[in-house]
């Protein structure tokens, strides 16, 4: 073995020792998301509608999803119970007992879009078609007189839809606390 | 969003408005109106010695202790009252007194036996003052819940059972 090829065994030693070290130095827990998976976790639609899939649904093909997969939880025509009420309760925010739902509080349309697709039904999140979601959102809208019974909710026009609510939130990010 | 369990993290230039940080975690006013992404927390305090389901036994030598906070900077100054707010004591701080951190503050107490009020109150380096909860309830109304800083008074009754009370 000539010295050359001696230095060349000897960094192909260390370097072997390298790895093996790399290898034990950590827990060599889990493995790279794949592309598949990060797009199956990246489904947040912001208030510009942005992350908004193709599909479109209406109150009226709506109202059958909800009484099917969603009443069980918060009752007819969206009155609540067991879980929360979701329309309703607009003028009550200045009370005492203010009745917080969809159509009195959330300031975004796209907010109903995001949360039924990622969460809902509760047993079964994530079952529901892009179009199943389009629909129950617009028959949420419309139950709280927002949009009309036959107005078409999608990519485009779901952002556009002006929650009753909307110019009440007030952005406190980055003031001091008071 | 979930702000107790991180699963993982993706970079938007501009708030997604899910939810939670819309319809939860936001603090509806007396007037209607609710503030958002309202994330430091204001001055507080709170005795936690004797406290609510304690038991003194006895008139006596006491020590009171609890702890102070605040989102905006350093507790500066803990009193103490014992009369339901007619008179007030500065109550010496514990080191270590660190920005936003949790402040120890103790300070002893003769109880004569009779019914008495314990109450609490912070201020902070931006000189913010932890308010009575009247004045919270009038700045803030009632739906304000996670951001309550009011103070907090406990009831000592003359048989020394300790009970949360408004006062």
């Amino acid at each position: 073995m000539s010295t050359r090829d001696l230095a060349w065994a000897v960094i192909a030693v260390v370097a072997a020792g390298c790895a093996r070290a790399t290898v034990v130095e950590t827990p060599n827990l889990g493995r790279p998301a794949t592309a598949a998976q990060i797009a199956g976790w990246d489904i947040s639609v912001g208030p510009d509608g942005v992350g908004l899939p193709p599909g479109s649904g209406t109150a009226a093909k709506g109202a059958v999803v909800y009484e099917q997969k969603c009443q069980a939880c918060h009752g007819a025509k969206g009155a609540g119970q067991p879980n929360d009420r979701l329309v309703g309760g607009q003028g009550t925010l200045a009370s005492k007992t203010p009745v917080r739902t969809i159509g009195s509080y959330w300031p975004h349309a796209t907010t109903i879009f995001d949360y039924t697709r990622r969460a809902m039904p509760y047993v079964q999140p994530q079952s529901l078609t892009d179009d199943e979601v389009y629909a129950v959102t617009a028959y949420l809208l419309h139950l709280n007189g927002i949009i009309g019974d036959n107005d078409e909710i999608n990519a485009r026009t779901l952002p556009t839809v002006k929650m009753p609510n909307r110019d009440n939130f007030i952005i406190m990010y980055p003031a001091r606390p008071r | 969003m979930s702000v107790k369990w991180l699963r993982r993290l993706k970079v938007v230039p501009a708030p997604i408005m899910t939810k939670d940080e819309t319809s939860r975690y936001t603090d509806l006013q007396a007037d209607g109106t609710s503030l958002m992404f309202t994330y430091p927390m204001e001055v507080k305090s709170v005795i936690t010695r004797p406290s609510h389901g304690m038991t003194l036994k006895g008139a006596g030598l006491y020590q009171i202790s609890g702890i102070a906070w605040s989102g905006g900077g350093t507790i500066t100054r803990v009193e103490v009252t014992s009369d339901g707010g007619r008179t007030w004591t500065a109550a010496p701080l514990s080191p270590p007194v660190l920005p936003r951190a949790l402040t120890r503050f103790r300070l002893p107490w003769r109880w004569d036996g009779s019914a008495s009020v314990l109450k609490s109150r912070a201020t902070d380096d931006t000189g913010a003052v932890q308010p009575e909860r009247d004045r919270f309830i009038t700045d803030h109304g009632h739906n304000a819940i996670f951001h309550c800083n009011a103070i907090q008074a406990w009831g000592v009754a003359a048989n020394g059972e300790v009970k949360h009370v408004y006062a």
